[in-house]
């Protein structure tokens, strides 16, 4: 490996935590509000539909762009070990997001914006009086600046992994998924971030490409986008843009979990080819959201029906089954980070099933948009990528392994976190199978009892992640891991 | 299908559970001599060639009849739905059961989409409503009765009032 900058690596802690900290409070903000969502849906609290559908705006774009920064920040940490980064980009990265985050908020609580946060053209230009142009474009203009902060993240860790393993193929771990070299072979650290960095970059290029589009489209209507060919960039770049933080997140597993099992996650062929072909599913797979726009090709539809299966198998086959092989062979003392870790794996792996159901045309077109949908990725959100996020926040001010203990709190908070989030997503898929559509702001007598339910497992999901942020914010002052 | 749906769905998320939660039993027992035994790699392979003509069968067993079939026949019966900002129009309220009726779902806004319901809330079959494009779906009721159209796609602030409402005859009345 030779290393052409001029810093050395190491990984840049003190940015990484407060990156962390706003993740772990906003991630709190927003389960509270969905908690308000699902107690106005279950009747339990009078909210106006058109402050409902604010904070459903909300909601979605602040859970997946912290989803993303929690990710960027565990992938930032663990390539700081390997290869050197320029610092300041991660500085701008941040003040870009959270410039961002001001625009979102003032267009939805100041502009009333409420069109969800994929922004399904042409509905924040049509809003039916809801709100102004103004509030549109700020909203808009707020995601670009977010996408632009992600590109710069994703440039930065390009060249460096590029100078650091002499081009982009090395650092994917072409040479050992399709040659079987073992020679030079990249952590696993650096073969996830390369692919996530290609992937994701095309991903935020066409998120851009259709949000200036929407932009013009505010103010000069007759400057059009073809409305299927929006559906398709807003539905690619929000695949790709939510699918990537997770695997940045799985990053703090592949670097983490060996501290506690003894075993070094390896770059094996199987696993760089793992990653080979989930760079080629993550970017082929977005028609499965389409499988209802029947205008769509048919050959499209059925590639993504057999590729929501097949990006199964790396994360089954591979990230899940290598994970449990070190398990079983270890005698692993678990602590909170160990905990929800592999928590966050199990649970992205469980919330494939349901996912992959709702890939198949016959399931998609009884399940589509019903509270199935949010009930699969609540499970791979909330029970994975969010908890691999509080396990990195865990890990990070842990101190001393020797000293670290899993406490009678840790233990409360993950039961309680596991069964509040277990129960609120199975009643997602519960109410998805009784045909219960989803972001309505006002439901119908019959789907009120498992709104209210689930409003009660939501509470206690809530509980057992401010369990974990308040002793992230605890940790702070005594961690001194660099 | 939806309750079925719901318990395959299930086993197989209760598999995954059992299948961590028994390393997690497992790891706890280990001896810090165990090592990884040499026929992983044997078993991993088998699970991804598993895994692979599983999804094969499943694939062609699901593809087998083309789900979005919407293709006119001399007897199916062609119904005009459109959505707009919070209404849905349709070119007649009844058809007849037992022959294919054809929707062509139509917008004259956003995106909206057109779910129809049996009367007790069972979302029988949907279609996206776009700008710009017919997106047809066909379907064969066999019940008579009132059936239900919600919106499947977040349009703005009154989509959950966006229902409408049409009757399924028994016999050919419902052709105007």
């Amino acid at each position: 490996m030779s290393m052409t900058s001029t810093a050395a690596p190491s990984p840049q802690t003190g940015a990484v935590k407060v990156a962390m900290l706003i993740s772990g409070a906003v991630f709190v903000l927003m389960m509270l509000v969905g908690v308000l969502m699902r107690a106005a849906q279950g009747d339990l609290l009078d909210l106006d539909p058109a402050l409902f559908y604010q904070l459903m705006t909300a909601h979605g774009a602040g859970m997946v762009g912290t989803a993303g920064l929690s990710g960027a920040a565990i992938m930032w940490y663990f390539l700081g070990r390997h290869v050197a980064l320029t610092r300041w980009v991660f500085h701008i990265f941040l003040a870009l997001f959270l410039l961002g985050v001001v625009l979102i908020l003032g267009a939805i609580f100041l502009g009333g914006f409420g069109a969800g946060w994929t922004f399904l053209f042409p509905l924040p230009a049509i809003s039916g009086g809801a709100w102004d142009l103004g509030a549109a474009a700020a909203f808009l203009l707020g995601l670009v600046s977010i996408g632009v902060a992600f590109l710069l993240f994703y440039l930065e860790a390009g060249r460096a992994m590029i100078s650091a393993y002499g081009g982009l193929g090395n650092a994917l771990g072409w040479p050992l998924a399709f040659g079987g070299s073992t020679e030079n072979a990249p952590p696993p650290t650096i073969i996830a971030a390369a692919t996530v960095t290609v992937f994701n970059t095309l991903g935020i290029v066409v998120g851009a490409a259709v949000l200036v589009v929407s932009l013009i489209n505010l103010y000069l209507p007759e400057f059009a986008v073809d409305a299927l060919l929006a559906k398709n960039m807003i539905f690619f770049f929000g695949h790709v843009f939510i699918n990537a933080s997770i695997y940045m997140a799985v990053i703090a597993v592949y670097e983490v979990v060996p501290e506690y099992t003894g075993r070094p996650w390896k770059s094996s062929r199987i696993f760089a080819l793992a990653w080979a072909s989930t760079l080629l599913f993550v970017m082929a797979v977005y028609p499965h959201h389409l499988l209802q726009d029947l205008v769509m090709p048919g050959w499209m539809l059925i590639m993504g029906q057999v590729i929501s299966y097949l990006s199964g198998i790396p994360l089954l086959a591979v990230t899940a089954f290598s994970l449990i092989v070190y398990l079983k062979g270890s005698d692993i003392r678990w602590d909170l980070a160990a905990g929800l870790l592999v928590l966050g794996v199990a649970g992205w792996s469980v919330g494939s099933v349901p996912a992959i159901m709702d890939g198949m045309i016959s399931v998609n077109k009884v399940m589509h948009n019903t509270q199935w949908v949010p009930g699969h990725f609540h499970i791979y959100l909330l029970l994975g990528e969010v908890a691999m996020a509080f396990g990195f926040m865990a890990w990070l001010v842990r101190g001393d392994v020797a000293q670290s203990r899993f406490t009678t709190l840790d233990r409360l908070g993950i039961w309680v976190y596991i069964a509040g989030a277990g129960g609120f997503t199975l009643m997602f898929l519960i109410s998805g199978a009784l045909s219960v559509p989803r972001r309505w702001a006002v439901h119908m007598e019959d789907w009120l009892t498992q709104d209210r339910i689930a409003t009660g497992f939501a509470v206690l999901a809530v509980l057992g992640a401010l369990i974990f942020v308040l002793r992230f914010v605890g940790g702070l002052g005594r961690s001194s891991k660099a | 299908m939806q309750a079925t749906i719901l318990v395959i769905s299930l086993l197989g998320m209760i598999a995954v559970i059992a299948i961590f939660l028994r390393a997690i039993s497992h790891g706890a027992t280990a001896s810090q001599s165990g090592t990884v035994s040499d026929n992983i790699e044997q078993k991993r392979s088998r699970l991804i060639w598993g895994l692979l003509v599983f999804g094969v069968i499943v694939t062609a067993g699901s593809l087998w009849n083309w789900p979005h079939d919407a293709e006119a026949s001399s007897d199916s019966i062609s119904v005009n739905v459109t959505g707009g900002q919070w209404f849905w129009e349709m070119d007649r309220e009844t058809v007849p059961a037992g022959k294919p009726i054809i929707f062509n779902v139509l917008s004259k806004d956003v995106n909206h989409g057109m779910g129809v319901y049996t009367a007790d809330g069972t979302l029988l079959f949907q279609a996206q409503g776009m700008p710009g494009y017919v997106n047809k779906v066909k379907y064969i009721f066999e019940n008579t009765g009132t059936f239900k159209i919600l919106c499947m796609e977040f349009c703005g602030l009154s989509h959950h009032d966006m229902n409408a409402s049409f009757k399924v005859v028994a016999n050919a009345s419902g052709e105007k």
